[in-house]
């Protein structure tokens, strides 16, 4: 077989692709087209006719600019604090935690495998307005004596921060894991104090994995609404709580298709922004 | 032993007339093994697959469901599979807006969702059999004609609820009225509304003096600023499913738009708690049983028959603790468990019933409506 | 040195330490609470408030109906699933990064796409799908599985993509160099090195299986996984059974990654003893 693939060698790529386009291809595009043909219907439930109704995707976005907006609001910045707290977590792992990596990766990762809303339960649980957290932060004057800390921006961002952590983690950890510790050897041989060693060795080396925890966390959580819905109050709407409704209360089918391709949309958009800032190579490979 | 014995009778009193009919077709469909799901030729199954929300039926041996298997010789397969009208609606509707069978034969919806008047405009449900239901005299009067089915001719209910305020004492002394509720100082950021418009809009309307059975744009759109200045003000702390109830019980909540049997669970967690219809009345809402398109009538309505039996209604809303339909179910019930066949939010008396009111269908299913109220849920 | 000194020294070495210690108990709090309610015996239907400790939750943890089905469906769907998702993503992730190809920029969005999509509107669409087709795909276990290989596919590729770029293909070179074809070098050197991301990817994917619940909520027929049944009975009761369930899941997958520790620690030793 290893002689096949030397005569032709530009077929390796389609094979080794094929497999996931294909399934993709079948159970993500042609679910996509249907949404896509819903998105030009018109009419009401469930009297749906196909009109090329583009304007259903001018008024959903003018209509929903806001909550658009706060969606990637929400998402840039849980993304950021995921990226703050997740780093040196997982550097230490990489780093310090020796034969312990394995279960220390699988102990941040555990949490997740239990229900969204059984560990939501016991956030709100936790950050009951009476409870220990909020009645110690109103103790040292960070909260005032209404103050609470659910049903807040605060609350929604948090939520969402939490609950993509590991897709932070994780892929950080996969470019830390394979640095050669020799490389930081080589840095200390030539005078390099640990903050620049970090800063020119590890920290570039390890920036295909942010970009990678970067995109897992950002782009879902664009799309969030559970968080919203169970930590916010109605000024807190995302754009995932918009499509939500409009698809399951309002059946308005058209509606909630025509948000999803902009909410597509402006995350592609995003993505090419982003490439261009860091390097699409980091980005593509 | 005599009850056992007086009920065994009942039952097969009542079931006689609707069983003689269906005896023949009972032979038959006994001969044919397993005749779930399509009715093309109206005969009774063995076999009925019901849809109904969690922890809605009784559970104690013998149930009632095993008590209809052992009566007809109908097997149940039942589903607890629905958690909301709107997820459920939107599972279903696909096979059911083609005209095809969902392999359900019953199904349940809630009246002051917009779902049971939509099913039954668009012909997607079955006519009762009602021949096969003479325990349909049994029917509470206040549920003989509702707006979306007036003749009882696709649906039947299940179980009631009523829609008040609910508060935890521990945090506040007594909230009695929706504008206590949205404008008191006090309470302010303690306070949920529900997400389900016909219970949040019904209360506000019956609030400013107007009638939730009958809606214009006005009351509508004057019920909406009422709301919407409440959340402005920060006085409605978020809109929720039943998501209230923890929060109400441990007392980040002064007060909320509740739902009498939530009220009636958690008062065992928490004893502070209490629920009241408010000064200007409150809101009854009735999860109905449907026969989806596909579903077997004969074999549905049989079962209807069964749970109208005021036996058999008074061993289910033991359990349940919501509002039940059948007429005869509280006395029975007093029989064996007095206390609850006392407790008003189970078995209110006609007084209370006077005070609830149902939303006007035709409301639920009003595009801009549904626009406005959900532009006060998330802005 | 100076105590001060020394003292700042200490502090400085075992800060990160302390750090990443408290991002654990951050991560892990709800959970110590999901566990210490799992033996509550609470009062009513729901489980919000202390009651009393008892361990009849944990005997009679399959009491409450469906909640068996539900978990094995759950973990069963999440094994196969991720396995073959793994699979096809390392695949494709090895494809975009070692080759240039027509319709590269074309295959990275894609792999995009499904992460931005609304889960609530993929579902629904799958499920169209899924209906216009009954007499390939009935609804049940294996739609299931169908759309949660879908979703995780993606989340695979992003994750091994960040370890393949920048992989030293020197050792890989090597191995050609000493006569290895590539099939060979790709097990005996390409694979092992790959593994911690592979790993890593895995377990992020079946964390999104296990915990999904609007897509597979739409896609699973007669099937309930343990997300699905949990929203629907949280509406009218949080029993603790529930709570054990979670916790038992958690401590189950601790304990492997601790078997793991123990298993590498014995290698070690037998290492060391041999030499």
């Amino acid at each position: 077989m290893g002689t096949f693939f030397h005569r032709h060698p530009g077929l390796t790529p389609y094979l080794l692709l094929s497999p996931a386009l294909l399934w993709l291809g079948i159970f993500f595009l042609v679910p996509l087209g249907f949404l896509g043909y819903q998105s030009l219907q018109s009419g009401i439930y469930p009297n749906f006719e196909f009109t090329w109704e583009f304007s259903n995707f001018t008024e959903a976005f003018s209509d929903y600019r806001t909550q658009l907006g706060r969606s990637f609001l929400y998402a840039g910045l849980a993304t950021t604090a995921a990226l703050l707290l997740a780093y040196p977590l997982v550097y230490w792992i990489a780093f310090r935690a020796g034969k312990w990596r394995n279960f220390f990766l699988l102990l941040i990762v555990a949490p997740f495998f239990v229900s969204y809303l059984i560990r939501t339960l016991a956030w709100l649980n936790i950050l009951a307005d009476e409870g220990p957290v909020v009645g110690f932060l109103q103790t040292i004057q960070v909260l005032g004596e209404d103050g609470r800390l659910l049903a807040t921006t605060f609350a929604v961002v948090a939520g969402i921060t939490y609950n993509f952590l590991p897709f932070m983690a994780l892929p950080i950890y996969v470019s830390l894991e394979q640095i050669e510790p020799r490389l930081l050897e080589a840095a200390k041989d030539l005078y390099a104090t640990p903050t620049q060693a970090f800063l020119r060795v590890t920290l570039p080396l390890s920036a295909p994995g942010i970009v990678a925890g970067t995109l897992l966390t950002f782009i879902p959580a664009a799309g969030d609404f559970i968080n919203a819905e169970l930590l916010g109050t109605p000024k807190q709407t995302m754009i995932g709580n918009v499509i939500q409704e409009k698809f399951l209360t309002s059946l308005d089918y058209p509606t909630a298709a025509s948000l999803s391709f902009i909410l597509m949309a402006t995350i592609l958009v995003a993505l090419l922004v982003y490439a261009k800032v860091v390097g699409t190579e980091k980005l593509t490979g | 032993m005599n009850p056992r014995l007086t009920r065994n009778e009942l039952l097969r009193r009542g079931a006689a007339g609707g069983a003689l009919l269906a005896f023949p077709s009972i032979l038959a469909a006994c001969g044919g093994g397993d005749g779930g799901g399509s009715a093309e030729d109206g005969e009774l199954k063995t076999v009925l697959n019901f849809s109904n929300w969690p922890l809605y039926i009784d559970v104690d041996k013998p149930t009632t469901l095993q008590k209809f298997t052992q009566q007809t010789n109908i097997k149940v397969n039942y589903f607890e599979d629905i958690n909301d009208n709107a997820e459920y609606f939107a599972k279903v509707q696909g096979p059911l807006s083609q005209g095809n069978s969902i392999d359900r034969d019953i199904f349940v919806f809630t009246d002051n969702s917009r779902f049971p008047g939509l099913l039954v405009s668009q012909g997607w449900v079955e006519e009762l059999d009602k021949d096969l239901i003479p325990n349909i005299t049994n029917l509470v009067d206040a549920q003989a004609s509702p707006p979306f089915d007036p003749d009882r001719t696709y649906s039947l209910p299940w179980q009631s609820g009523m829609t008040g305020i609910a508060w935890n004492e521990d945090v506040t002394g007594p909230v009695t009225s929706v504008q206590q509720l949205l404008e008191d100082p006090k309470l302010k950021g303690k306070v949920t509304m529900l997400q389900e418009m016909a219970d949040s809009v019904g209360l506000v309307m019956l609030q400013n003096g107007d009638d939730p059975g009958a809606v214009t744009d006005d009351t509508f759109n004057s019920a909406i600023d009422t709301v919407q200045a409440a959340v402005d003000s920060g006085q409605i702390r978020r809109f929720t499913g039943n998501d209230y109830t923890q929060q109400l019980t441990n007392g980040d909540l002064a007060a909320a738009v509740a739902w009498s049997g939530d009220v009636v669970q958690l008062l065992a967690d928490n004893p502070k708690l209490r629920w009241a219809i408010p000064e200007s009345g409150g809101m009854i809402w009735t999860d109905n049983m449907l026969i989806p398109t596909g579903g077997s009538a004969p074999t549905a309505s049989t079962y209807m028959n069964f749970v109208y039996d005021p036996v058999v209604a008074a061993q289910i809303a033991a359990y349940v603790n919501y509002v039940t339909p059948v007429k005869g179910a509280r006395e029975e019930l007093a029989k064996s468990d007095p206390e609850t066949a006392g407790n008003p939010l189970i078995f209110p008396d006609d007084d209370t019933l006077e005070q609830v009111k149902q939303f006007d269908s035709e409301a639920l299913d009003n595009e801009e409506y549904i626009t406005l109220w959900q532009g006060v849920l998330g802005q | 040195m100076t105590a001060a000194a020394r003292i700042w020294r200490f502090v400085k070495h075992h800060s990160l330490t302390v750090y990443a210690f408290l991002v654990c108990a951050y991560l892990l709090l709800p959970i110590a609470v999901v566990i210490l309610f799992s033996f509550n015996a609470p009062e009513g239907r729901f489980n919000y408030v202390w009651n009393e400790f008892t361990v009849d939750n944990w005997i009679d943890w399959n009491s409450v109906l469906g909640i068996q089905d539900a978990v094995e469906t759950s973990i069963v769907v999440g094994l196969i699933a991720t396995l073959l998702a793994t699979v096809l993503g390392t695949m494709a992730a090895m494809g975009i990064v070692r080759h240039s190809f027509r319709g590269r920029g074309g295959t990275n969005l894609l792999v995009f796409l499904p992460m931005s999509t609304p889960e609530i509107v993929l579902g629904a669409s799958l499920l169209t799908l899924f209906l216009n087709s009954t007499t390939v795909f009935q609804l049940g276990f294996w739609t299931i599985f169908i759309a949660h290989v879908m979703f995780i596919v993606s989340y695979i590729v992003v994750t091994v993509k960040a370890r393949l770029i920048g992989f030293d293909r020197h050792l890989e070179e090597a191995a050609m160099d000493l006569g290895a074809n590539e099939l060979t070098t790709f097990r005996k050197v390409t694979f092992p090195l790959l593994m911690p991301a592979i790993v890593s990817a895995a377990l992020l994917g079946f964390a999104l299986s296990i915990d999904d619940f609007v897509i597979t909520y739409f896609v699973a027929g007669p099937e309930q996984t343990f997300p699905v049944f949990v929203w629907g009975i949280a509406r009218v009761s949080v029993p603790p059974q529930v709570n054990v369930v979670a916790s038992a899941i958690f401590m189950i997958a601790l304990a492997i990654a601790l078997a793991n520790v123990l298993w590498q620690y014995r290698s070690a030793k037998r290492l060391q003893g041999a030499t």
